[in-house]
């Protein structure tokens, strides 16, 4: 059966033709198409893996500004909380020195009243009481002139300390 | 749709009518020349020393002869040859073997009135056909690649795009997924093959002119594609792939003191290569012949009568469009198998220690495909 026989020439040729083809693209074609697909299977798979990462990151973002947004919300109360508080304390605080100060103002106030009153009490006294001398002086003055009178009052006074006693 | 219905109603019809007159016509020529359908398809699987014109039986285009006869090389065109005559170069005289002889179809040097086949490297229809294929398969993917040194990332469209197509398929679902780390080793071996093996069956399907040589389907082609790849598989195999062979794991009695799994391995190093050659060389002649049988039924018929010719020639016709498209198909998967069969050899050549496993595990797989 010549179909089952290989022919010589044919496979010498074959052999040739194989080697031909294959240094020509060994050489020239493959290592260009090859690096090609596989770069830009490379590039395809860095694509979808980027946009994976970017979704995530995105979601990642959004819940972090929704996080930050929350947050701010939450501060911004708090502060407006705190603010009134400080305000009322500080309205409070202001009130309480106010009064502790007009407490000590009147205070003061008082204090030197007294002293002025005790000191005008005391001028008042020692001015009755010169006044008093004077008077008394004059009086005794007057009516001591007379030995009779002198000897009356003193018993009077005598009998006054007597009686007292 | 309308219009491809059309047309294939008019070739139909045309072929219907012209056998009917050429059994008419031809009757005396019949007579002459009688079909004799097993040496038209051998004549049609075979290598010849020329190029059959498309229309003309007669007409060759004439392919140089290169023997070395007993004194020395001759190069002669294959014109001289043709139709039995006699080519006499210096001393020596040349023709084609006749029917009855040992060396039929072949060149022989006649010395002292007795045939002797001399060593023949010529430009048969099938070398010139696995050039054109060469130069084809050379032409396409310098192409690629130009597109691909000119353009970068930028993805081609069309026939190269289909071509990128068919190089990334190969590449990343057979080749780099059976040889993993090793890929860049093998992969250029293996995708040549698949191109030249694919654009060879293609073009033997083309009937006329640059295609027509039944080149996957002579076994001494697909012989020397299956020979390259034990001789690539077995010159790259590793120390663990060897140990495999001469010495596998096996219980000691199976391989001393008779060294029966040792021989089985050795046998099947060679049975593979054996499946590789004989599987496409079968698939492809195999197609080519039930296309040329059914083609052959028309004129078969049309001598018997010329209304059984005309019914057969629809049906062949059909069938004969059917099994082309098949083979189309087959062209592709033979070229396929043939690679990925090649890759999973090369593979189980590749194995290490600790992959053992998986690579008994490959063996099975492979084998059921042999199977």
């Amino acid at each position: 059966m010549e179909l089952f026989t290989p022919d010589f020439g044919l496979i010498f040729w074959m052999f040739v033709a194989f080697a031909v083809l294959f240094l020509i693209l060994w050489k020239f074609a493959w290592p260009v198409i090859l690096k090609s697909v596989d770069s830009r299977a490379d590039l395809i798979d860095k694509g979808v893996e980027y946009a994976q990462n970017a979704k995530l990151q995105l979601d990642d973002a959004r819940r972090q500004a929704d996080q930050y947004l929350a947050e701010a919300r939450r501060q911004q109360a708090d502060m407006l909380r705190d603010a009134d508080r400080l305000k009322t304390q500080i309205i409070e605080e202001a009130r309480s020195a106010a009064s502790v100060e007009a407490q000590k103002v009147m205070d003061a106030a008082k204090v030197q009243i007294q002293q002025q009153q005790k000191e005008a009490e005391h001028q008042f006294r020692n001015q009755v009481s010169e006044f008093a001398l004077d008077i008394a002086e004059k009086v005794v003055k007057n009516q001591m002139a007379d030995k009779k009178a002198q000897t009356k009052l003193v018993n009077s006074l005598l009998d006054e300390i007597e009686s007292k006693n | 749709m309308n219009r491809l219905y059309k047309i294939i109603a008019i070739v139909c019809a045309l072929l219907t009518v012209s056998p009917m007159a050429f059994a008419s016509a031809g009757d005396s020529k019949h007579d002459e020349g009688k079909l004799n359908p097993k040496e038209i398809i051998f004549e049609h699987l075979g290598d010849a020393y020329g190029w059959e014109v498309p229309f003309n039986h007669h007409k060759r285009i004439p392919l140089p002869v290169i023997v070395f006869g007993s004194d020395g090389l001759h190069i002669f065109s294959s014109s001289r040859i043709s139709d039995g005559q006699e080519y006499v170069d210096g001393n020596t005289t040349f023709k084609l073997a006749g029917k009855e002889s040992d060396f039929k179809g072949k060149v022989i040097e006649i010395v002292d009135g007795k045939e002797i086949r001399p060593f023949d490297i010529s430009i048969t229809k099938n070398v010139c056909g696995i050039f054109i294929v060469v130069i084809i398969v050379a032409g396409l993917m310098l192409w690629l690649r130009t597109f691909i040194v000119k353009n970068g990332y930028k993805a081609p469209r069309k026939g190269l795009g289909f071509l990128e197509l068919l190089v990334d398929f190969i590449y990343t679902s057979v080749i780099k997924s059976t040889l993993g780390s090793k890929t860049s080793k093998f992969a250029p071996y293996l995708l040549t093959v698949f191109f030249f093996i694919f654009m060879m069956n293609l073009m033997g399907l083309t009937v006329i002119f640059p295609g027509g040589a039944n080149l996957t389907g002579n076994i001494a082609v697909t012989l020397v594609l299956a020979i390259l790849t034990f001789l690539v598989t077995n010159i790259f195999g590793t120390r663990h792939y060897w140990k495999e062979i001469f010495w596998p794991e096996v219980p000691l009695w199976l391989k001393f003191p008779l060294p029966i799994m040792p021989a089985i391995e050795i046998f099947g190093m060679f049975t593979k290569p054996a499946a590789l050659t004989v599987r496409l060389f079968a698939n492809m002649m195999g197609g080519h012949m039930i296309v040329i049988v059914l083609t052959l039924l028309i004129f078969i018929f049309a001598a018997v009568s010329p209304v059984a010719g005309g019914a057969t020639t629809v049906i062949s016709i059909l069938f004969s469009i059917f099994m082309l498209l098949i083979d189309v198909l087959v062209s592709f998967i033979q070229a396929y198998v043939f690679t990925m069969l090649s890759t999973i050899f090369i593979s189980l050549a590749q194995v290490e220690e600790e992959h053992h496993d998986k690579a008994s595990e490959t063996q099975q797989n492979e084998n059921a495909i042999t199977a």
